[in-house]
């Protein structure tokens, strides 16, 4: 009871903030390119709709850019600007003086990122539904995809990716937790993520977290051409990655020696 | 019984030097506490390792009687407090500002319009706090300080900010509190004169150092025995051996003559037998220290 009236105050000081738009725009990004680019083109998409594979294409197309750029910067930015607020109005203070163990401050906080994600989720996954059917409601010569949904497989991958993403979530927690000045997490996240893309063909790459979900993709979409498939399950990797760096993120945090 | 009792606390930031050496503060429940010290003494220092947000390095803390660290959170419940600066969130309205501790405290959601009341804040309820004056933002702080009904307020210069109307509001706020509901206070300032008409008990902090501790009667004392009647004449050592003929005690200094506060009629006594004796008087004065006065002697003892 007192974890969730600690939660619902936390998810309080989301509204109307920079992270929270932040989910609806990283949301519905790349669908709304997507949606465009069918509406300008849309006397060329009359087959495309009729195809058996048409959902796994859009899937593919949509999740591109996402899986390999939007994502990993999307919970670099967001993970940063929920941890601002507490710096930007000087409030770390004020919440430790609140009646709270600590690890109720830091894992409520937590589980309100990890729900921004799980929401940035559900806007992405509606915002793909929604540019494939607008164009079909809008146009009469496209009409609406004859493929059914592959539920499983598509919850399988939402599963999959949003499992690669906690590391990354959890790296920057840690990293934001430690530092007021909001540039070092987000320099941190962007030099960590760029050093990953930039090795993605060494045999090794898996092991940098950050680019789990590209690493997904590619093998998913089957564009991950000769690179050498990683020997251990990337999710599993993500997992260990996301329990140790929780766990030191904890412990430094519990640790600090000024709180506020 | 003691509110707040801190015994020998001594903290030291990244540098080896103490900030606070050996700090014994006794706040006596019910009363209110007037913690005075220049910026930079060590007042918030003090505060922030009374509520935790700075951890201990040396000496004890009790709160309410018991160790602050064995029962944080049930200590907490009980405090209310402003550190420094406000701390709200600028993109919350006043009234989101407190329902986010009246999640976390669990108490009456008509306790959040109350407080607002309090503070004269109710017609700003539905505005963003960053759009707020500081004084406005003070007063939200201290709306949300005694949102849950605390029996012990903390508070570090509450007063910044403010507008003499709005310092009046305030200091009288705190003694309906202190006299009404029984609330102890435990407040820092750098001004004398802004906590001075309502404290009970005053401690003065200098340097890291705990100078003075009492009651604001004691420091009164101090006042009287720190006046003295001041002789300027043209033969000081003759006057001097005439005034000890009254039976007092004088001494010279700067080529005057001090000797400890009289009533007129001595004064006047004295004057006229100088005169008779043929020593001219060129300027008799009364040095009555106020207050003000007296805290700057402390912290430059």
């Amino acid at each position: 009871m007192i974890f969730l009236n600690s939660l619902q105050s936390e998810w309080l000081k989301k509204r109307r903030s920079l992270a929270a738009w932040l989910v609806i725009v990283g949301g519905f990004f790349t669908p709304s390119i997507i949606l465009m680019a069918r509406i300008k083109n849309a006397h060329k998409f009359s087959a495309a709709y009729q195809a058996d594979d048409f959902w796994i294409k859009l899937w593919n197309q949509s999740w591109e850019s996402m899986a390999a750029f939007l994502l990993p910067i999307g919970i670099i930015l967001a993970v940063g600007l929920i941890t601002q607020i507490e710096y930007k109005n000087n409030t770390w203070k004020q919440l430790h003086t609140t009646p709270q163990r600590l690890s109720t401050i830091f894992f409520a906080k937590f589980l309100v990122i990890l729900i921004m994600l799980a929401q940035a989720f559900v806007l992405f996954n509606i915002g793909i539904y929604l540019s494939a059917v607008i164009p079909a409601a809008l146009f009469n010569n496209i009409p609406y995809p004859i493929a059914p949904i592959p539920y499983r497989s598509f919850l399988s991958a939402n599963i999959n990716f949003f499992v690669d993403s906690l590391p990354i979530l959890a790296l920057q927690y840690l990293i934001s937790l430690q530092f007021k000045n909001f540039l070092v997490p987000i320099g941190a996240g962007f030099v960590i993520w760029f050093l990953g893309i930039g090795m993605l063909s060494w045999e090794y790459s898996y092991l940098s977290p950050y680019i789990h979900s590209t690493i997904d993709f590619l093998i998913g979409s089957g564009q991950f051409g000769n690179r050498k498939i990683p020997p251990m399950n990337i999710q599993l990797l993500a997992v260990i990655y996301f329990v140790i760096i929780t766990t030191v993120s904890y412990i430094l945090y519990v640790n600090k020696k000024e709180k506020g | 019984m003691h509110s707040i009792e801190t015994i020998n606390l001594t903290h030291r930031f990244s540098g080896n030097e103490a900030v606070l050496s050996s700090i014994n503060l006794q706040v006596i429940e019910g009363t209110i506490y007037g913690f005075l010290g220049p910026n930079g003494a060590g007042k918030t220092t003090t505060l922030k390792l009374v509520l935790g947000l700075l951890k201990k390095q040396q000496g004890e803390i009790l709160v309410f009687g018991k160790p602050f660290a064995n029962d944080r959170v049930e200590t907490l419940r009980k405090i209310g407090s402003l550190i420094e600066s406000p701390s709200i969130y600028g993109h919350l309205t006043a009234i989101e500002n407190l329902r986010i501790l009246q999640k976390i405290y669990q108490c009456p959601k008509g306790r959040v319009a109350e407080v607002l009341d309090l503070v004269d804040l109710s017609r700003t309820r539905n505005k963003k706090a960053h759009q707020f004056s500081l004084g406005m933002k003070q007063r939200l702080s201290i709306a949300m300080a005694l949102l849950h009904k605390p029996s012990l307020l903390i508070l570090d210069e509450p007063t910044n900010g403010l507008d003499p109307n709005g310092i009046l509001e305030i200091r009288e706020l705190l003694q309906t509190l202190n006299r009404m509901h029984g609330i102890t206070i435990l407040i820092s300032s750098h001004l004398l004169f802004e906590i001075e008409k309502f404290v009970i008990h005053i401690g003065i902090i200098n340097k890291g150092r705990l100078l003075f501790q009492g009651t604001l009667a004691e420091l009164i004392s101090k006042r009287q025995q720190n006046s003295f009647v001041v002789f300027e004449t043209s033969n000081d050592s003759k006057a001097v051996q005439i005034i000890k003929e009254f039976g007092l005690s004088s001494r010279t200094e700067s080529g005057r003559i001090v000797m400890p506060l009289l009533d007129n009629e001595r004064i006047a006594a004295i004057n006229q037998r100088l005169v008779q004796n043929d020593i001219d008087v060129y300027q008799i004065s009364k040095v009555e220290n106020d207050l003000e006065r007296i805290f700057f002697d402390v912290i430059a003892e």
